[in-house]
């Protein structure tokens, strides 16, 4: 609950009447010119290198809908798309105190990749778009931004965060996915809709020797697999998760004002 | 580039920071930026299917050799001339006190600058690389300068690295409160342009892996990793607009102290660069 003016302390009164006075100051420089300058040119290099770190660790299961498994799936987008929305949570909480750095990262990444797939797998490369559609990590980064501005605690957050992620990041994609796992009778085999897909258009260079998909023990666990490797998957994004803060900590936020002595 | 005409006209004008000032070195760079990525994505998009699938072909080698040739020429000249242009207005501004609100307009220019680094980060870090793993991922590759190579590799991947130096030296020459070398090489520009670099040099090792290890296209295999490191280093961009923002309070400030003092001023902005 927020405390009156009467029962609050002497410091943080102060403290208020110091950020009151900041806010309403005359400015001869400093305008709203540079918050829009800022925001707007900070999207590209956020979403390219959101894109850019998605696309190298869980680029092959984010490009095609037959790659779209139970297995793998689940474990690397979660490591892979939670790193950059985490390093920008820790640049804009620090900055400003806003919970936003998640959704802002996630919603530059989500255009970026549409307009990746739908320009270039989709106009130039020609692959129709319900077998390269991207995935969305919007609805996740909602969530995480809503725990950390409820417990202001980054480890809070990342050890429930982290879980939330690869489950909200699975099961909001599950939805247009799950039509392509519909079973379809093909060439006297029963297959799902994504298979007849990928035989259907032509990928020279991504032989099947080269998909980790259904591969290992995990078989073994029959209808629980994806069930594991959601867990596992919620484990893997507590760790990118703690990368990405080494990025927003170290490589971002620290370096403000600090030189390599003379050269 | 402005020239110094132009700009004390326009410091006549406008203030440091109207969007008619200092914020026209953003406009037109992106500008010219989307334009030669335009004309990069329509040429691919006539040629690549037609003539580029052939390395061995006379057709490959007049619409992509030239191509390549073409790229790298034309940024190696842009740099010189920009470089050259900034070393040498810059070294008279060193002596020179510089007027708060021409600093600011040079810090709104940093920016402009910084931004323009951001879009061509962007444009080789997502939207080129969705094209090269459609491309690699379907068609079978016979030389390590394909189609969606030379675009990507070869004119962005330089083009950063061009951008993020020129942007150091600019605030070197010209925003010394922040740069000056005395202050030492800054770390923000360090991991900057260190990231815009280890992507370059990472191609020489991308092709040599997919010589040696594997001809196919696994686009989450580990020699191409290295490309991510670069994605996260680039996060050098944000203490840059960290500390000049720290800089413009400071400028904020003392602009307040002197109209504070009851003695006359003079705030006319001088000429720069």
């Amino acid at each position: 609950m927020a405390s009156t003016p009467a029962t609050m302390a002497p410091a943080e009164r102060q403290r208020r009447l110091e950020l009151r006075e900041l806010l309403n100051a005359k400015y001869q420089f400093i305008d709203r010119t540079w918050d829009a300058v800022f925001w707007i040119t900070a999207i590209f290099i956020v979403a390219g290198a959101a894109d850019i770190t998605k696309l190298l660790f869980a680029g092959d299961w984010d490009f095609w809908t037959d790659w779209k498994d139970p297995q793998w799936w689940p474990v690397v987008t979660a490591f892979a798309t939670i790193i950059i929305p985490s390093a920008l949570q820790w640049i804009q909480w620090v900055a400003w105190r806003f919970p936003t750095g998640a959704t802002y990262t996630c919603t530059c990444l989500f255009l970026a990749t549409w307009i990746g797939r739908y320009f270039q797998w989709h106009i130039a490369e020609t692959y129709p778009m319900n077998f390269v559609w991207p995935i969305s990590t919007v609805p996740a980064a909602i969530i995480l931004d809503w725990l950390l501005m409820r417990t202001r605690s980054f480890v809070v957050t990342s050890l429930f965060g982290g879980a939330i992620w690869a489950i909200m990041v699975w099961s909001f994609n599950y939805i247009p996915l799950a039509p392509f796992l519909q079973p379809v009778p093909f060439m006297h085999h029963i297959m799902t809709v994504s298979d007849v897909q990928g035989i259907a258009y032509i990928r020279s260079q991504t032989p099947e020797y080269l998909r980790h998909i259904e591969r290992g023990a995990l078989r073994s666990f029959l209808g629980e697999t994806q069930y594991v490797s959601l867990l596992f998957g919620g484990t893997m994004a507590m760790i990118g998760y703690w990368v990405g803060q080494a990025i927003g900590r170290f490589l971002a936020v620290w370096p403000i004002g600090r030189y390599i002595k003379t050269l | 580039m402005e020239s110094t005409r132009g700009q004390a006209q326009a410091q006549a004008d406008w203030g440091p920071t109207d969007w008619h000032s200092a914020w026209r070195t953003l406009y037109w760079s992106c500008a010219v930026l989307l334009a030669c990525n335009l004309f990069l994505w329509v040429w691919d998009y006539n040629f690549a299917f037609t003539v580029g699938l052939n390395s061995a072909s006379h057709a490959f080698t007049l619409h992509y050799r030239t191509l390549f040739w073409g790229e790298l020429l034309s940024v190696g000249i842009f740099a010189g001339l920009w470089f050259g242009w900034l070393v040498r207005t810059g070294l008279p501004l060193d002596r020179e006190e510089i007027p708060p609100a021409e600093e600011v307009r040079r810090i709104a220019v940093l920016w402009s600058i910084i931004g323009a680094t951001s879009l061509s980060l962007y444009i080789e870090a997502s939207f080129w690389p969705n094209w090269d793993g459609a491309w690699h991922q379907t068609m079978v590759r016979d030389t390590a300068l394909t189609p969606t190579h030379i675009p990507m590799f070869y004119f962005f991947f330089p083009l950063s690295v061009v951008l993020a130096l020129g942007a150091y030296l600019y605030g070197r020459f010209r925003i010394p409160a922040v740069y000056a070398p005395e202050k030492g090489f800054p770390w923000s520009f360090f991991l900057l342009i260190s990231a815009a670099v280890l992507e370059f040099v990472q191609v020489a090792f991308n092709e040599w892996g997919h010589s040696l290890w594997l001809s196919e296209e696994f686009f989450s295999v580990p020699f191409h990793w290295p490309f991510v490191a670069y994605g996260w280093l680039a996060s050098g961009m944000f203490a840059v607009w960290g500390e000049t923002i720290i800089r413009l309070f400071q400028i904020e400030k003392s602009a307040r102290r002197t109209e504070e003092m009851p003695v006359e001023h003079t705030t006319a902005a001088a000429g720069g660069r």
